[in-house]
């Protein structure tokens, strides 16, 4: 992790979903990433899907899956603490490797996420660590290897991970 | 309609759909799914069990990746009832394939035939209509729901069938605490699903 979190260009996110194939991009509207979702809209290579709530986007995203498409999963912060049911349900109990991509909204750039002050943010990374799932903090572009990576180790294991959006996409 | 008024049971709604079963892929949840197990399952159904409310958007998810594949979801009052965004997602995704078909009890049946909130004063066909699905329909015996549903499977989605029945009352049976943490039912179940989709 850099000392600084700088915002990720939303091309070079962009860029990374179409080249790890996924098909689909489920998502509940996030501020952090406002800019990205503008061009996921915009384009016709990868379909985008809102949905009302976290909740909808972990069952939709299996169903994509089940489906024999590749989704993943855009939600905030706030979204990962209201979805963790489904997230244990269908991601953990039922093994599918769901990526998620989560943004931390808020979050002080010169502090490591659970160095924060704000509860949305401090806590993402602990109650990942608490279900066993694993995280990838995208810092600045040069953590883009971890993108791959993560949408990688959700294949292998057939299980959820998360990448997480340290700073505001540009 | 109040529920005190039915007098369609959900096993007799049941067999109206079984009799129809052919390639749909079938997700059902809850109470309503061990008479269907018993009807007409077969390798494609889909179980939900833990994540109450989630059946649904699994079968949008199914959907919307295989649109030649009409899809039925089997759910519950008291599930749609905690995910009751999902009829906007649905609603907006609009999938032609999608028939969403709610066995409306208005009790919890599983954990004891607690009633469900507003049971005699809301209807999920209005809400979903409202929420733009294709169309809605609501039945209250089996002898109409049988006669309609033919025409019903043939008209564009989504549409979502409100049947007013009377609750199963076999409760919940808890599972047995094994030596070794088995495999979760759906773990299991879904690549089955996947590889008769392909």
């Amino acid at each position: 992790m850099s000392d600084i979190a700088s915002g990720i260009p939303a091309e070079t996110l962009f860029n990374a979903i179409r080249e790890n194939n996924f098909t689909d991009v489920v998502a509940v509207p996030d501020t952090h990433v406002r800019t990205l979702i503008t061009l996921l809209t915009e384009t016709k290579d990868i379909r985008f899907i809102q949905t009302a709530t976290e909740d909808e986007a972990v069952t939709l995203a299996a169903g994509l899956i089940i489906g024999g498409r590749k989704p993943l999963i855009q939600i905030q912060h706030a979204g990962l603490y209201a979805c963790v049911n489904h997230l244990r349900g269908i991601g953990i109990d039922g093994q599918f490797p769901l990526v998620f991509m989560i943004g931390l909204l808020g979050r002080d750039p010169s502090k490591a996420p659970r160095d924060n002050f704000g509860s949305m943010v401090k806590y993402a990374e602990p109650l990942l660590k608490a279900l066993e799932i694993p995280w990838y903090l995208l810092d600045t572009p040069t953590d883009m290897p971890l993108f791959d990576e993560a949408c990688q180790k959700a294949e292998a294991q057939n299980s959820p991970v998360a990448i997480l959006i340290g700073e505001a996409t540009v | 309609m109040t529920h005190s008024k039915t007098k369609m049971t959900a096993e007799a709604a049941v067999k109206v759909l079984a009799r129809r079963r052919t390639n749909q892929v079938v997700v059902s949840t809850m109470t309503i799914m061990a008479p269907w197990g018993e009807e007409a399952a077969t390798e494609r159904d889909l179980r939900c069990v833990g994540f109450m409310g989630g059946a649904s958007t699994i079968g949008l998810g199914v959907a919307l990746a295989k649109p030649e594949v009409p899809v039925w979801i089997l759910d519950g009052d008291g599930s749609l009832a905690m995910q009751l965004g999902s009829l906007l997602t649905i609603a907006n995704a609009q999938p032609a394939n999608f028939i969403h078909i709610v066995f409306n009890n208005g009790v919890y049946d599983t954990s004891g035939a607690q009633p469900t909130l507003a049971r005699d004063a809301m209807s999920f066909a209005d809400m979903a209509k409202s929420a733009g699905y294709s169309d809605t329909y609501t039945f209250n015996d089996i002898e109409t729901l049988d006669s309609a549903f033919d025409e019903l499977m043939e008209a564009e989605g989504p549409i979502l069938i409100e049947l007013m029945t009377s609750p199963i009352g076999k409760g919940y049976v808890a599972p047995s605490h094994p030596e070794t943490e088995p495999t979760p039912a759906l773990a299991l179940n879904w690549p089955k699903v996947r590889q008769a989709l392909l």
